[in-house]
């Protein structure tokens, strides 16, 4: 456990398009960044027992995640010459079609930035403990399970 | 001994509570057993344990006002 100031990655629903493209913007200011690497991650309509996801509520053990995301962020820091990275995971009900994950990095050169980015999806994927529950059109409603 | 004891995920639909204290629980083998007596249900649930947010595998001995946490498997990003 900790004192520091830990970076909030979580936002209320869904990402907005507008937030990501302001995110772009305010770092036009940085000269020094040469490539930027974005992923979006995306809520899919997916179909399960003939009834198809409408949304997905998501929950995380926050003070735990936090903790969980700066220890990433120092391990990807040290590892790729980045200008810096954003993170954000949306909590709350996201709807299908709409982007649950934002992850931003930045780097004077691409391949840092490419390469940081996939590592930092992947990482959170498997270390963050955030869940899903997965809603159908209708009614019911399942516990995701990454794979 | 107090600690504060956290379920997440599906482990919140088949207990029916997200937070309990419980009293006497010097590690996680007891709280554990304490845990599957009071929900039989929990005993098949797959999760992991986290000791204030450390993950913990072997049985752990729980420090004063501990916060412990049920983990079932992560489905984030």
């Amino acid at each position: 456990m900790t004192d520091r100031k830990l970076k909030n990655i979580f936002v209320q629903g869904a990402v907005a398009a507008s937030f990501i493209a302001d995110s772009i913007q305010q770092h036009s200011h940085k000269t020094a960044i040469g490539g930027h690497s974005i992923f979006l991650g995306q809520v899919r309509a997916d179909e399960i027992d003939g009834k198809k996801v409408a949304a997905i509520e998501y929950t995380t053990y926050e003070a735990m995640a936090l903790e969980k995301m700066h220890l990433i962020r120092e391990d990807i820091f040290a590892k790729y010459p980045l200008t810096c990275m954003h993170v954000y995971h949306s909590i709350g009900l996201v709807r299908t079609g709409e982007i649950c994950l934002f992850v931003f990095t930045s780097a004077p050169h691409r391949k840092a930035a490419i390469d940081a980015c996939e590592e930092t999806v992947e990482r959170l994927k498997i270390e963050l403990p955030i869940w899903g529950k997965e809603l159908f059109e209708g009614e019911g409603y399942q516990w995701k399970e990454n794979r | 001994m107090q600690v504060t004891v956290l379920l997440f995920g599906s482990l919140t639909d088949i207990a029916g509570v997200n937070r309990l204290v419980l009293d006497n629980v010097p590690d996680t083998h007891t709280l554990i057993q304490q845990l599957n007596e009071r929900y039989p249900g929990l005993q098949a649930a797959h999760c992991l344990l986290a000791v204030n947010y450390e993950l913990v595998k072997d049985n752990t001995p729980l420090p004063e006002n501990a916060e412990v946490a049920l983990l079932p498997p992560y489905s984030g990003g």
